[in-house]
Formats: C-alpha cells, structure tokens, sequence
C-alpha cells in the first residue's frame, strides 16, 4: 500500500479498510447480478428465437411448395427468411458453442403441431450486426434460412437498480464511517484524557461506561491517575507541611539577626534568611498550585510586567540598568492575578539570577495568543537542559546553582501557572548568545 | 519628623503570638530598638484579659492560635474596640488575609516577617490611627474611587475605570494609599519617606520620586502634564481628585 495515502487516524484507517472491503464485495455481486441476468437474457432471447424460427418453419411446411415464397414475404419484420438450395456461406462464424447448444435445445423443444422435423440444423452468428441466422434443413430439399435480430444482453437495463445500488452504497459508506467514528471516539478520548492528566493531575476522570474493552480501559486509567494524583498530593502535604513548619524558626532568626551588632554579618545573615524564605515560598507556591482556587479576573498585563520588573529591580539595584519592558502600555486580559505575578516573576528572576538582567518583550496576539519574552545576556542554557528545567526539582551543573540559590522549582511553577491559564512557557537560546523564555497565554 | 507626635506617648503594643521565643525577640526588638511598650501574650485568653486591664495604640496578632484562632478573636477586638490590629498571617493563605482584613484588621505581614517590615506596618498604622477617625475607616474594608479607578484595602489591589486589576508594588500601594487619605492635601516628601521607609531599598530621596512617576504611568497620568498626581513646587505631591468610600 502506498504509504503516503495510508492515513495515520486509526478511524482512517479503519474506515479506509471497512470501505475498500465494502467496495470488492460490492462489485462481486455486481457481477454476478450481471452475469445471472446475461443468463436470463440469452435463456429469454433464446426462446424468442426458437419460437419464431419454428413459427416460420411450420409455415412454410403446411404450405405448398410452390407457396412458400409468399409466405416467406409475410414474415413479420425484423427477421429476414430466405429458401435457398444451400446454407449460408461458411465465412459466417459459429455462435458460441454454449449459446449454440442452448438455441437447439430451445428449437428443439418447441413444438412442430405434426409437422415433419428438419433434417439439420445450422447455426451461424453475425455478432457484428447483432444477427443469428438459424438454417434448417427442409426434410423435402431447400434450406430455411432465418436471420433473426438479436438485441445485444443489456445487464445493466434497468434503472431503478442502477440508483438503488448507488443510494445502497452510499448508506453502507455512510454507516460505516459514522460506526467507526464511534467506535474509535474512546480511544480519542483516552489520548485527551491522557494529555489533560499531564497537565493537571486533577484533570476530571475518563467515564467507565461504553464497551467492556474501552471500559476497562477507562478503568485502569482512572486507577493510574488516582495513583499519580495520590502520590503528588503526599508529596505536595509534605512540602506544604515542612514549609509551614520552617517558617516560625525563620521568623525567629529574622529577630534575632537584629540583635547581631556586627553589621556585614547581619546583612549576610539576612540574605541567607531571605534565601531560605525564597525556597520555602517557592515549594508552598509549587504544592499550592495544584489546588488553585484564585478567581480569574481583568487585569492589565503591562502594569503587571512592570510591577515584577520593578520589584526585581528594588530586590536587585545592581541589575536596575537591565531590566526593561517594551509592548504597549496597557492591554487587559483574563487571568489569575496572583498566579501570573509569580509565574511572570519566576521568568524574570530566572533571568536576573542566570543572565544578570531582563528585557520583557510583549508581542502582539497571533492567533488569539499573546506572547511574553523574557531576555537575558547571561551563558545560555545547555541544548539539552531547555527541556529539564521545567521538571520540578532539576537544577542545572551544580556550581550554578549553589551560586544562585533556589530549589528549581521557578520555571516548573511557571509552567505550570501559564498552562492552567491556557498556554505555555519553552525555553530557547538567543543567536546572540543568552537565554529567552517564550510565554504564551490566551488574549 | 511628623510621626514622633504619636511617638511621644510611646505607644503601646500587645503582641499575641503562641511562639515564646518570637514573642520574646519581639518584644526586645519593638521596646530597645524602636522605643515601644509591649506586652506579649501566648494566646486569645490572655489577650482579652490583657486588653481588659491595659490601654493599647496597636495589637500585633497571629492569624495562627491555638484554640479560639485569631480571626474569632479580631471579630471579638473589633467589637469592643477601635484599636488598629496587625496581622500575621501565613504566607500565601490568602483567604485568611482576606478576612482579616475585612474584620477590620488595619494591615498584615506574612510569616516569616523581617521585622523591619513589621515596624514600619507598626508606624504607619499608628500614624493613620494618629490621623483624624475618617481615615481609619478606609482601610477596614471600604473601597476607594476617584477619577473612574478604584483601590481596594481589603485585596490591596487597584482597578481600573474598566475593571482591570493594574498591579502595583508595595511601595506604590502605600504611596497612593496615602495620597488618596489625604486627596487634596499637600503631603510633603518628608511625609512620604516617611511612609516608605522599610519598604524601599536605595536611597530614599530618589525612591519617592521613582515611585511617583510608576504611579503616574500606571494611572496614565502624564508625567509632563499630571492631572491626577500632581507635584506642588517646593517638595510635595497632591492627589488632586474627588474620593468617594463605598
């Protein structure tokens, strides 16, 4: 089968398969229909003839000889009857032997009402002219020779068959394809629940109904799910719980740090506090997030790309010259307001950290998507880690990271916050060397 | 500096925190560095009796008690008292927060807090407590409208005339909360660093200015020709706009 005509659906193909059979038992009974009426046509025509030669037969006989020539002259029309002392000339070709055998027999079988039977018969066929001419040999001398029109066998006559066949066709088709449709919808369904479920792992579950197999199917998916869900849920208490828990000992040493005369050390002390508060918030945000119950509401995203550049810039003013913003000043969307500050915030100090600044670019809406950009001159990413630091937990070579800080979760909970509103967040190296996260969220 | 009328009585502080430790360093911290009285107490038990037997400027309370809680108890406070409460509350639990303050809790800061932070909510709570009782009001729960837009105390956010959230700082929030008590009057940029301080990093002076023009651009308010915050000659701004509280 050619390849590029094989369609990748399973539906496709399954449809293909059902109509490709559909079609060849089609045409077998198509032709055998045909060829059982080729039958009746010849068996009808072959009657019609025998009929009619004996008819003029007997005529000619019950006459006297001297007679015959004007009996012959009012043979009906349509058929040319001569007496003559020979048979047609031998160039005629012989019928075909099957319909040849059928005409003696009908000839044959018709009645001679006391006549005297024929001493022999010929049959030739002049199929170019649709003509059968029958020889009889008269018991008294001359040869009878009849030439009768032969309607050509016409299987194909009728018309009513013609557009019951088609109307039948197209119902088959038309069944066929909306059976398959329906029958390959769970498994549609199965992949979209399976994509949902990567996404969220709160997705709702697949239904168990529908056949046993596509139930089962369903089954053992909703279990799986169940599973994952049960096993992120623990693990999101746990965080949640150690997060929790971490935060009175800080809140302790915050005080404390204000007791400490020395006046670099307190700094320093208050930095690794402020370190250790990024991380906890990070992983209460990251466990939260699966059970995000933030309303969606109007908010104007540039307003909102300039509170994060601002506030990087007041936590950073080493890094205030590069942070920038450049889109139009105000453009309203549909958001979780708090969810998007983190997940816009989380690219830009991803970007600070990595890059030493950030340029946020917002594009104008294509195809109902808008896109957010945020730049960095800093190394770039290794090609094969653009994909694994949106995986919870992964930290790029460590010597990074110790520098500085976080637990890596910033772009997992990104991602996350963008896909749940719709969209998405890929990482990319610029040619100019640095990193530019692409976000993308609905308009 | 205007605050130190309200600091000439030292205020006094009941802190209500179920952690001794925080309450302890709390209490040194409020009392030795920053001239304060407190009172520290472990829970809303001793918090009523305390509140029963002595005068207090502000409560610090912990959103997270043991037994009664202390959203019941800022009900309990708001019913028999006027007296500005701080919040601590836990990181993220914005619903808590929420409450809160439309209870009537006049600020909060989440756990952990730097207590820089807290000291600076502190101040600038008593100063509005300092002001006149209108204003008070206006951080218990009631909107803000001027100009078309809208600031809301309890979610700290600011709507614009079509409804939008428009995102604002910290620093920015304080700022226009301030300017919109006083529409109309003149707050000089002692007033205003005064209201900053804690919240920015950097040198202050700087700091008011930056965080008017953002202000301004978020408002649409040209800068050239401001007509909503307007910059008085001689060191000081004026929200020049009629606010209705709803």
């Amino acid at each position: 089968m050619n390849l590029r005509l094989w369609p990748r659906s399973l539906a496709a193909r399954t449809a293909v398969v059902l109509l490709v059979g559909l079609a060849v038992v089609q045409v077998a009974g198509l032709t055998i229909h045909a060829l059982d009426r080729l039958d009746v046509q010849h068996i009808a025509q072959a009657r019609d003839v025998a009929v009619r030669v004996v008819g003029i037969y007997r005529a000619v006989m019950m006459s006297p000889p001297a007679q015959r020539q004007t009996v012959l002259a009012e043979v009906t029309p349509g058929l040319v009857a001569e007496l003559a002392p020979n048979p047609p000339a031998d160039e005629l070709p012989d019928v075909l032997p099957v319909r040849q055998r059928l005409l003696r027999v009908n000839l044959n079988l018709v009645s001679l009402l006391g006549v005297p039977r024929w001493r022999e018969i010929r049959i030739l066929g002049d199929l170019e002219r649709h003509r059968v001419i029958v020889a009889l040999h008269l018991p008294d001398g001359p040869w009878l020779n009849v030439s009768v029109a032969v309607e050509p066998a016409r299987p194909w006559h009728s018309p009513t068959f013609l557009a019951a066949f088609l109307l039948m066709t197209a119902a088959a088709a038309g069944l066929t394809l909306w059976a398959v449709r329906r029958l390959t919808a769970p498994v549609r369904t199965l992949a979209i629940a399976a994509e949902a479920l990567g996404r969220d792992v709160n997705a709702p579950p697949l239904p168990e109904d529908g056949p046993l197999e596509v139930a089962t199917a369903a089954v053992a998916f909703n279990t799986m799910a169940a599973r994952i869900r049960r096993f992120v849920e623990g693990r999101t208490e746990m965080l949640t719980a150690i997060g929790h828990d971490l935060r009175t000992p800080i809140t302790r040493l915050k005080l404390r740090t204000e007791f400490v005369e020395d006046e670099e050390q307190r700094a320093k002390m208050l930095a690794d506090l402020e370190e250790l508060e990024a991380m906890i918030s990070a992983t209460l945000a990251f466990g939260r997030d699966a059970q995000t119950t933030e309303a969606v509401t109007s908010l104007d995203l540039p307003a909102l790309l300039r509170t994060v550049l601002d506030e990087a810039g007041d936590a950073r003013p080493d890094v205030v010259e590069k942070l920038a913003y450049e889109g139009p000043p105000h453009l309203t969307v549909r958001a979780r307001p708090l969810a998007m500050k983190r997940a816009l915030a989380n690219l830009v100090s991803n970007a600070v950290a990595y890059g030493g600044g950030a340029q946020v670019r917002l594009l104008a809406p294509v195809d109902g998507m808008l896109t957010i950009e945020v730049e960095d001159d800093g190394p770039g990413i290794p090609p094969a880690e653009l994909e694994r630091v949106f995986e919870p937990f992964h930290r790029c070579e460590p010597s990074r990271s110790r520098e500085t800080g976080g637990v890596g979760l910033g772009l997992p909970i990104a991602r996350n916050i963008f896909r749940a509103h719709g969209g998405d967040v890929t990482l990319a190296n610029r040619p100019m060397g640095g990193a530019k996260a692409k976000a993308a969220i609905p308009a | 500096m205007p605050m130190l009328r309200v600091m000439e009585q030292m205020p006094h502080i009941l802190v209500v925190d179920d952690d001794r430790e925080i309450r302890d360093l709390l209490a040194r911290f409020l009392e030795e560095k920053h001239r304060m009285r407190v009172t520290a107490v472990r829970d809303t038990r001793e918090a009523r009796r305390a509140f029963a037997n002595g005068h207090y400027h502000l409560v610090v309370l912990d959103l997270m008690l043991p037994g009664e809680g202390g959203l019941d108890f800022a009900r309990w406070l708001r019913s028999q008292s006027d007296v500005p409460i701080v919040m601590l509350t836990a990181m993220g639990e914005e619903t808590d927060r929420i409450i809160g303050l439309e209870l009537g809790a006049d600020d909060y800061v989440p756990k952990p807090f730097s207590p820089r932070e807290l000291l600076a909510r502190i101040r600038a709570v008593l100063r509005r407590a300092g002001d006149a009782p209108e204003h008070r009001a206006d951080a218990a729960g009631r909107n803000l409208r001027f100009a078309g837009w809208t600031l809301e105390p309890t979610r700290r956010r600011l709507l614009n005339p079509e409804g939008a959230e428009v995102a604002l700082t910290g620093g920015e929030y304080d700022l226009l909360l301030a300017l919109l008590e006083r529409a109309n009057r003149v707050l000089t940029r002692d007033m205003l660093l005064d209201l900053l301080r804690g919240r920015q990093a950097g040198p202050f002076d700087r700091a008011i200015d930056v965080a008017v023009s953002r202000l301004r651009r978020k408002l649409e308010d040209d800068g050239r020709n401001a007509q909503l915050i307007k910059t008085v000659r001689g060191g000081g701004y004026v929200l020049a706009a009629t606010v209705e509280r709803a």
